[in-house]
C-alpha cells in the first residue's frame, strides 16, 4: 500500500530540524538541514510556532503544470518525480506550490523532490510526522 | 572536507578577512580551545570596552554534524570581572555559522553609529540602524527577521537596551530565547555599537564515510531520544531541581540567608509545568527539547475583558534568581520579572543577585529612600522589584544606574560586601549545596556553576564523604575535562552522552585522525591552564577570591562552611593550577 508523508501533529514540533538533517543526510549525502525536501519554518518572538512544510503527495500537483520541460511529473499514486536531465532551472515548480512545501536547492538550482521515504519520520522525536496510507490521509499538514 | 575558517570583521574599518585556521583546530579541537588560544594573542591589558578588544564566537567539528553539538562559545575580556569572559549559547547560531562556512567569527573595532551586521556566506554587510536604538532584544529579532530574509536558516544575535548602555551584566540574546548570559558580552557588543548580527549561509560538509557516520549518528540520536540520559531535561527541565534542592537545604533563599524556601512548591518545576508550560522547544540539531516556554495570560482591562498573553522561557537558575533568592512566592510574578529581563537583555542571575543585595542593603540602612527616590526594596515584593527594574532601565538616578553594574560594584560603593554573593565579581548561581558549589564558583575559569559542577560534588559527598583534598582533586578533574565538550561545543546536558570513547569515534568518523584518550586529557589540561594564563595576564589574583561572610552563616546541604575551609581549598586548587601553568608552553 502506498504511503505518504503527513504532518500529523504540528503542535508537537520542537523545532530541532532532525527531520531536515535526516533527509539531507540520506538523499544528498551532506551534513546540513538545507538540502531537505521538507522545511521546518519558525517565526520570531513566538517560540514554538513552527510550521512544517512537507510535500503533500498531491495526485494533481500544482508544481507539475508550470514546468515547461516535463522535468517534474506526477508519480503514480501521488507526489512527483524529478527528471534532472530535463530541468532548465527556472524554479516555476517551486513557486507554484502554494504552501511552499516543494523545496529548492539554491546551490544546484533544482527542486528537491520528496520521495516519501519516511526517513524524516524515523528521526522525529515527537511523532510530528507520520507515514499514512494514501486512502487514510488526513489533515492538511503545515 | 573538514576545513575550518575564521572570519574576522573590523567594524571600525568595515573590512573583513577569512583565514584558514584548520591547523589550530587540529591542535585545539575547536570551540573554547581554539578561541582561548586566539584570545591569548590579544592584548590583556586592554579596556574590555575598547574598540580593539576582540570577541570570538567559535563552534567545533561536531557543530551541525552530530546531534546536541548545539552550542556556540563566546570568548572576550569580561567587563564584569576584568578578565576572561566566556559564555555559551544555543539556538541556531552554531548551525548558521557552519552554514556560513566559518567556525570562528572574530569581531573587533566599533561602528561609529548603532549598526547591525549581516553575514551570508561570503557576503558581509554593515548597516546603520539608529532606528533600533533602545529597542528591546525581543523586538529587535522580530524586526530583523522580517528585514533580513534568507533562503538558509538564520541566526539572529542581538542586544537589548542594557547592552547599549554598556551594562557589564548585559546579555546577548540568540534567536528565540537562548542567551550568552553571563559576564557582560552584551556590554561589549554595545561598546562596539553593534546592536545585532544576522548570520546564515549555504555551506556544508559532505559525508565521506557514510556507514560509519550514519551508524554513529543513529546511536547518538537513540541515546538522546530514547534513553533516560536526557529525559529529565525534556521533562521538567532543570526546574526539576527546585524541590529536591529545597529538601536538602540547598536552594538559595533571600540572598543566601538560608537554603530552604517555604514557598518552593509554588515555584517548582512541577508548578510551572502544570500552570504555565506552553511547550518545550529545542536548539537546532537537538532532539531533546529542553527549552521550557511558559505563557502568562493577564487581563489588562477588566471592564472590557481585554487580555494579553506573553511567552517567556524559564529554568532552575531563573527561578532561583528571580524567585527564592528574592522571596518571590509565585510563578506568575517570576514570569513578569523575566519578561522585563528578556526585553532589557540582562543576565538574569546577575540581576537577581544584585537585587537581593539591594533588598538586604535596604534592611541594613545602607540604602535609603534617598537613594531609591522613595522606592522601598523588600524581599518578596514583586511589584516593588518590577518597579526597580523599570527604574534601572530608565537610568532613573545614580543608584539605579549602579545596580546594573553588579553586586560587587554596588557593595564596594555602598557597603554590604559581606552579603554581596559574588565570586570573582560574578554573581553566584542557584546552588547552596555546600563548600564545593562555592569553591566551584570561585575557581571556575568563568566563575560559573558550569565550570566544575561543584553542586554535584557536594551532593555526592553527602552520601559518600571524602577528605577535602580528594574532593578538590575531583573538582579539578571535572573542571579540566569540561574543556573538551566546550571545545566541541557540545551542550553540557549531553556531557554523559559524549564520553571519551564517543568523542574519539566521532572525530574518526569525520576523518579527523590522531585523537585518543591520552591526547584529549592532555589537551583539556592545556586549555584549562591557558585560561588561567589569560586571567592572570589580565590581573586576576587568587587573593581576591574572597568568601562572602554571609555564607558562613548559611546552613547548606553540607552544613556550615567556614571562610577558613574555603581558603584552604582555594589554596589546594591554586597549587594544582600553578603546577599546570609551570608546565604550559605556548
Amino acid at each position: 500500500m502506498v504511503k505518504h508523508l503527513r504532518v500529523a501533529q504540528r503542535e508537537q514540533c520542537i523545532g530541532c530540524y532532525s527531520c531536515m538533517y535526516s533527509c539531507s543526510r540520506t538523499w544528498s549525502n551532506v551534513m546540513s538541514p538545507e538540502k531537505a525536501a521538507l522545511r521546518v519554518r519558525n517565526y520570531s518572538g513566538a517560540e514554538g510556532a513552527f510550521s512544517i512544510r512537507a510535500c503533500f503527495g498531491c495526485t494533481d500537483p500544482d508544481c507539475v503544470k508550470p514546468c515547461p520541460t516535463q522535468a517534474v511529473t506526477v508519480k503514480s499514486g501521488g507526489g512527483i518525480e524529478f527528471h534532472a536531465d530535463k530541468c532548465i532551472h527556472c524554479g516555476k515548480c517551486v513557486t507554484a506550490c502554494i504552501p511552499k512545501a516543494h523545496q529548492w536547492d539554491a546551490e544546484k538550482r533544482v527542486p528537491i523532490p520528496c520521495r516519501h521515504c519516511g526517513i524524516c519520520v524515523s528521526f522525529c522525536p515527537n511523532c510530528v510526522l507520520e507515514m499514512q496510507p494514501r486512502e487514510e490521509l488526513k489533515g492538511a499538514g503545515a | 572536507m573538514t576545513s575550518f575558517r575564521m572570519l574576522e570583521i573590523n567594524l571600525t574599518t568595515g573590512s573583513s578577512t577569512t583565514t584558514d585556521i584548520s591547523a589550530l583546530f587540529a591542535e585545539y579541537l575547536g570551540g573554547t580551545g581554539v578561541a582561548t588560544r586566539l584570545l591569548l594573542d590579544s592584548p590583556s591589558d586592554i579596556d574590555p570596552y575598547a574598540p580593539e578588544a576582540p570577541i570570538y564566537f567559535a563552534i567545533g567539528p561536531f557543530s551541525s554534524v552530530l546531534p546536541v553539538a548545539t552550542k556556540t562559545v563566546a570568548l572576550f575580556k569580561s567587563p564584569l570581572t576584568g578578565n576572561l569572559g566566556e559564555s555559551h549559547a544555543g539556538g541556531r547560531l552554531a548551525l548558521a555559522m557552519y552554514g556560513a562556512g566559518i567556525h570562528v567569527l572574530k569581531i573587533t573595532g566599533a561602528c561609529t553609529e548603532l549598526s547591525y551586521l549581516v553575514i551570508h556566506d561570503d557576503k558581509i554587510t554593515i548597516r546603520r540602524a539608529t532606528s533600533l536604538k533602545n529597542m528591546s532584544a525581543l523586538a529587535t529579532e522580530r524586526v530583523l527577521r522580517e528585514r533580513e530574509d534568507s533562503q538558509s536558516k538564520r541566526s539572529i544575535v542581538r542586544i537589548g537596551p542594557a547592552g547599549e548602555r554598556r551594562s557589564p551584566m548585559a546579555a546577548v540574546t540568540v534567536d528565540g530565547s537562548r542567551h550568552f548570559g553571563r559576564m557582560g558580552l552584551g556590554g561589549v557588543m554595545g561598546s562596539k555599537n553593534l546592536k545585532a548580527f544576522v548570520i546564515s549561509g549555504s555551506h556544508y560538509w559532505t559525508i565521506e564515510n557514510k556507514a560509519k557516520y550514519n551508524a554513529l549518528y543513529k546511536k547518538l540520536y537513540d541515546v538522546v531520544v530514547k534513553s533516560e540520559t536526557m529525559h529529565k531535561y525534556h521533562d521538567l527541565g532543570t526546574a526539576m531541581n527546585v524541590v529536591p534542592l529545597n529538601q536538602i537545604n540547598g536552594l538559595p533563599t533571600r540572598n543566601f540567608s538560608q537554603g530552604y524556601f517555604e514557598s518552593a512548591h509554588q515555584i517548582s518545576g512541577e508548578t510551572f509545568a502544570d500552570k504555565h508550560l506552553a511547550q518545550q522547544t529545542a536548539c537546532a540539531h537537538c532532539p531533546t527539547g529542553c527549552i521550557h516556554i511558559a505563557t502568562l495570560r493577564e487581563c489588562f482591562d477588566v471592564d472590557d475583558h481585554h487580555f494579553k498573553t506573553f511567552k517567556v522561557s524559564y529554568d532552575h537558575e531563573l527561578i532561583y534568581a528571580l524567585g527564592s533568592n528574592l522571596s518571590i512566592q509565585n510563578a506568575e510574578d517570576i514570569l513578569k520579572l523575566l519578561l522585563i529581563i528578556e526585553k532589557q537583555g540582562w543576565d538574569a542571575i546577575s540581576m537577581g543577585v544584585t537585587l537581593a543585595w539591594a533588598c538586604e542593603a535596604f534592611q541594613h540602612g545602607l540604602i535609603t529612600p534617598k537613594h531609591t527616590d522613595g522606592l522601598i526594596f523588600n524581599f518578596g515584593d514583586a511589584f516593588g522589584l518590577e518597579k526597580a527594574m523599570q527604574h534601572i532601565a530608565a537610568g532613573k538616578n545614580e543608584f539605579f544606574r549602579d545596580l546594573e553594574r553588579g553586586a560587587s560594584y554596588c557593595a564596594a560603593k555602598y557597603g554590604g560586601t559581606e552579603f554581596a554573593v559574588a565570586f570573582g565579581k560574578t554573581e553566584a548561581a542557584g546552588y547552596a549545596t555546600g563548600p564545593f558549589a562555592f569553591l566551584g564558583y570561585a575557581t571556575g575559569t568563568r566563575h560559573s556553576h558550569l565550570d566544575s559542577a561543584g553542586y554535584s560534588i557536594d551532593q555526592k559527598a553527602i552520601s559518600k564523604p571524602k577528605p577535602d583534598e580528594d574532593l578538590v582533586k575531583d573538582m579539578y578533574k571535572e573542571a579540566v575535562w569540561r574543556m573538551i565538550p566546550a571545545s566541541l561545543v557540545i551542550c553540557f546536558f549531553a556531557r554523559n552522552v559524549y564520553t571519551k570513547e564517543v568523542i574519539v569515534e566521532g572525530l574518526d568518523a569525520l576523518g579527523i585522525p590522531g585523537w585518543n584518550d591520552t591526547r584529549l586529557d592532555a589537551l583539556a589540561k592545556r586549555i584549562h591552564a591557558m585560561k588561567f594564563r589569560y586571567k592572570l595576564n589580565c590581573g586576576f589574583r587568587w587573593e581576591d577570591l574572597t568568601f562572602p561572610k554571609r555564607l558562613e552563616q548559611l546552613t547548606t546541604s553540607m552544613g556550615q562552611v567556614t571562610c577558613m575551609r574555603f581558603g584552604e581549598n582555594i589554596a589546594r586548587f591554586r597549587q594544582i593550577v600553578e603546577t599546570d601553568l609551570q608546565q604550559l608552553s605556548l
